[in-house]
């Protein structure tokens, strides 16, 4: 009686699925040949001519290991799960979302096409029963935080859970590509979504194909309830805020009595906005760079009239030079390393705009990355705050990315291998001249479980010569950022860079901002009592309605 | 119930009540239901709109005698019933506030950035030298259109795009790239019909050869971060990706008159 019923299923399935698969694919191969073959290849290797620009790199559909699924470890995913990737991309990779541009058929022809790249789409994907999530309370997340400590989440995703675990540096994919235990602190990157349930369907499921297992076995072997993987998937969604983050076009830096916090870590900070800044590959210049270590800039910035302070936080896995790193530095050098040394550059024999920034690289630029030893170089982290050598009048200001010879740009710049933040002139990205003669920029810096906390200081007046910026309250003053990560291999053109923002130094407010709104309260309110006082005479001596 | 509706003092707040809603949000939200591209109204505009609409309203209650008088009634009563006195005074005091309030919105310091105007198509140079060549841009066609197979062309220009292109611009080609939110101005949106499909591929060129800092000042050149490709790629590889922005996108490109005064 099974049996049969079973063998009834088997057919029905096979009939169900035969001619669809065979009558889909042509469609869903066309679709993929457009607009997926770029990255992923023709044949879904993921070896696609974009795929050597990228880390994570695209998926390879013949392995069939997918990160995002609602099957257990191992299994295939459903066709649901490979739709929902379809739709809505991975977030912080180079994968979008495909409802604004492919049909819901289209869609689903891809789906079908990419399941014949591998024969494991055979089988049947063995789906995980979930669970409903628990109320979330402060208990909840307290105990997610206990279980993240005895699953020890933090051997990879670290104490603190900036991906800076112990573990961190020798990760590998399924593919021996080196990759990077998720920023928990940054939930809008989780490449499944950033939702607590997203998360704790990770935790039962596993990434395939990356270090992240499943929690399954644990759930079976009794070493943690189901309740408790949905309290850390509470903890960990806790850890990012609430909403992503948006930058800013302007910084504020509020202006504050008495003497400003030169520490990190002063609890005087906390009454300055703080300003999200996103930090993107130098692909601009060669040698250009695909992946950088650093995504984003927290700005804070506070001034008294006298001084300006600007507080920087950013999260770095690594405090390099760290020999414990020089594995992945190689590792991540060697498959992300530019093929385009500026040595092997075409002759920039090109109109004047752009001639004049073929400058050799500076002094300053020690470690350059043209050296063939096999040995990685210990480079530093660095990092570096630009300002114009004076405010703009007009709209032009020096290019974004650290000026030109014509047109030099006015820097803090702070490497963790000096004793100190330096002024610095640059013409050109990473021709950086720092500037001879006593300075009264300030820094200090720590380190602290995979994130930087920088505090530079300066007074707003400069001292003599034009190379340095002469900070106005009252003025929109460009402003710009730059990250550099040693154990990644940054260094020079290799880094993060960011576009123009402002930072705005308040004034004191001036005090008709209070009298002008009492003035026309006040001044409304007569003209209203007038009104009345109108409007009563007028019934008490007519009796009459008048108009 | 319909009474009070039929009251023109009620149908005036409603009509500017239904107006404010549909400007403010109807305008931005309904058209997207269907399929239609929209964008919120700015201040501005919603302030024009909404006087014509009291305008309207005015007149309209001040059509007929008996209307006016219907319509004035409850504002004489709330200034002169002494029934009406707390109403009346919580009017007073409410009234002036707001006035108070939005006057304060107006005068507090504001921090902006200061406006950053652009020339989108900036005119192009006459003639450019790409790699020591002399090249002019007027009537200068894609040469691969009239050489081999174009869709060896466009796979080639597909190599190019994906190699070089797609971390800014993307794999939709609507420049929304895994880096592009790090730069200002976003990189170019070539599915959007008022970029290529405006211009002349010997344009399109110019813009991919000299990149962001060949622009004339009107354009911004310190801002962008459109690489000079000219360093990256070679005269063919350029035209080929330019095949391949067209192809993909669907659109084709702006084409010169020909001499005898007729469009291709």
């Amino acid at each position: 009686m099974s049996a049969r019923l079973a063998g009834t299923a088997a057919l029905l399935v096979a009939l169900a699925a035969a001619p669809a698969a065979g009558q889909q694919a042509p469609a869903g191969k066309a679709i993929y040949e457009k607009w997926c073959a770029g990255c992923h290849g023709s044949d879904g290797k993921g070896d696609g001519p974009a795929a050597s620009t990228m880390l994570p790199r695209p998926r390879d559909f013949t392995r069939a290991l997918f990160k995002v699924r609602t099957t257990s470890s191992g299994s295939v995913p459903t066709d649901a799960d490979l739709r929902h990737v379809i739709d809505d991309g991975m977030p912080g990779s180079a994968m979008p979302g495909w409802t604004d541009v492919l049909s819901e058929s289209d869609r689903d022809a891809l789906v079908q096409y990419i399941k014949t790249f591998s024969t494991a789409f055979q089988q049947k994907p063995d789906v995980v029963a979930f669970s409903k999530a628990p109320p979330e309370n402060a208990a909840a997340i307290e105990d997610g935080r206990r279980t993240y400590e005895k699953l020890e989440c933090f051997k990879c995703h670290g104490r603190a859970a900036r991906g800076d675990g112990p573990s961190a540096s020798t990760q590998e994919d399924d593919s021996h590509f080196p990759i990077r235990p998720a920023n928990l602190e940054e939930n809008w990157r989780f490449r499944g979504g950033g939702s607590v349930e997203d998360i704790y369907r990770r935790l039962r499921t596993g990434l395939d194909g990356t270090p992240m297992p499943s929690f399954n076995d644990m759930l079976a072997a009794k070493v943690v309830t189901d309740e408790q993987l949905w309290h850390v998937a509470q903890y960990v969604r806790s850890l990012s805020p609430k909403e992503p983050p948006e930058p800013p076009e302007v910084i504020r830096a509020r202006l504050v009595e008495g003497r400003l916090p030169t520490s990190p870590d002063d609890s005087a900070w906390n009454v300055a906005e703080r300003a999200y800044i996103p930090l993107v590959g130098q692909v601009i210049i060669k040698p250009r760079w695909f992946s950088p270590a650093v995504d984003a800039v927290w700005v804070q910035a506070l001034h008294n009239g006298r001084d300006l302070a600007i507080r920087l936080v950013w999260d770095d896995r690594s405090r390099s030079p760290d020999p414990r790193w020089s594995e992945w530095q190689r590792r991540v050098t060697e498959v992300m390393g530019p093929k385009e040394d500026s040595a092997a550059a075409p002759a920039a024999a090109t109109s004047g705009t752009s001639g004049s920034d073929a400058a050799p690289p500076a002094p300053a630029d020690r470690a350059s990355p043209a050296g063939a030893t096999p040995a990685v170089p210990a480079l530093g982290d660095a990092f570096a705050v630009q300002f114009p050598r004076e405010i703009p009048q007009g709209m032009e200001r020096p290019y974004f990315l650290m000026g030109d010879a014509r047109n030099p740009v006015y820097l803090w710049y702070w490497r963790s291998d000096a004793p100190a933040a330096v002024e610095a002139t640059a013409r050109g990205l990473a021709n950086i001249t720092p500037i001879p003669g006593p300075s009264t920029l300030r820094s200090q810096a720590v380190f602290d479980r995979g994130q930087w906390r920088l505090v530079l200081t300066r007074p707003l007046a400069a001292p003599g010569g034009g190379d340095r910026l002469t900070l106005v309250q009252g003025e929109a003053i460009p402003i710009a950022f730059f990250a550099w990560d040693g154990s990644n291999g940054e260094s020079g053109t290799k880094g993060a860079v960011s576009a123009w923002y402002h930072v705005y130094l308040d004034e004191p407010t001036p005090k008709t901002v209070y009298t002008t709104p009492i003035a026309t309260a006040a001044l409304t309110a007569g003209f209203g009592i007038l009104v009345v006082a109108r409007a009563q005479r007028r019934e008490k001596q007519g009796g009459s309605k008048g108009d | 119930m319909k009474s009070r509706l039929s009251h023109p003092f009620v149908q005036a707040l409603l009509i500017l009540a239904v107006a404010y809603l549909l400007f403010r949000f109807g305008i931005a939200y309904i058209p997207p239901l269907l399929g239609v591209k929209s964008a919120p109204v700015p201040h501005t505009v919603l302030l024009q709109y909404m006087l014509t609409v009291a305008v309207g309203v005015l007149l309209y209650v001040s059509a007929t005698e008996d209307r006016w008088r219907a319509f004035k009634a409850p504002i004489q009563r709330v200034l002169v019933d002494p029934s009406q006195r707390l109403y009346r005074l919580a009017l007073l005091v409410t009234v002036p506030l707001l006035a108070g309030f939005i006057t304060y919105r107006q005068v507090r310091p504001s921090v902006e950035a200061p406006p950053n105007l652009r020339s989108i198509h900036p005119a192009p140079p006459s003639t450019i030298t790409f790699r020591g060549k002399t090249m002019t841009l007027a009537g200068l066609e894609n040469p691969l259109r009239k050489e081999g197979n174009l869709r060896d062309h466009v796979e080639e220009g597909r190599r190019v795009y994906y190699q070089n292109c797609v971390a800014c611009h993307g794999d939709q080609l609507n420049g929304k790239g895994h880096f592009a939110h790090g730069f200002n101005p976003p990189p170019a949106d070539f599915t959007d019909n008022g970029t290529i499909p405006q211009l002349t591929e010997s344009f399109v060129f110019w813009r991919i050869a000299k990149g962001g800092r060949g622009l004339p000042k009107e354009g911004t050149p310190w801002n962008s971060a459109m690489p000079a490709w000219e360093d990256f790629l070679t005269e063919r590889e350029i035209w080929a990706v330019i095949i391949f922005l067209y192809d993909q996108t669907g659109w084709t490109p702006r084409t010169w008159d020909t001499a005898e005064g007729g469009a291709r």
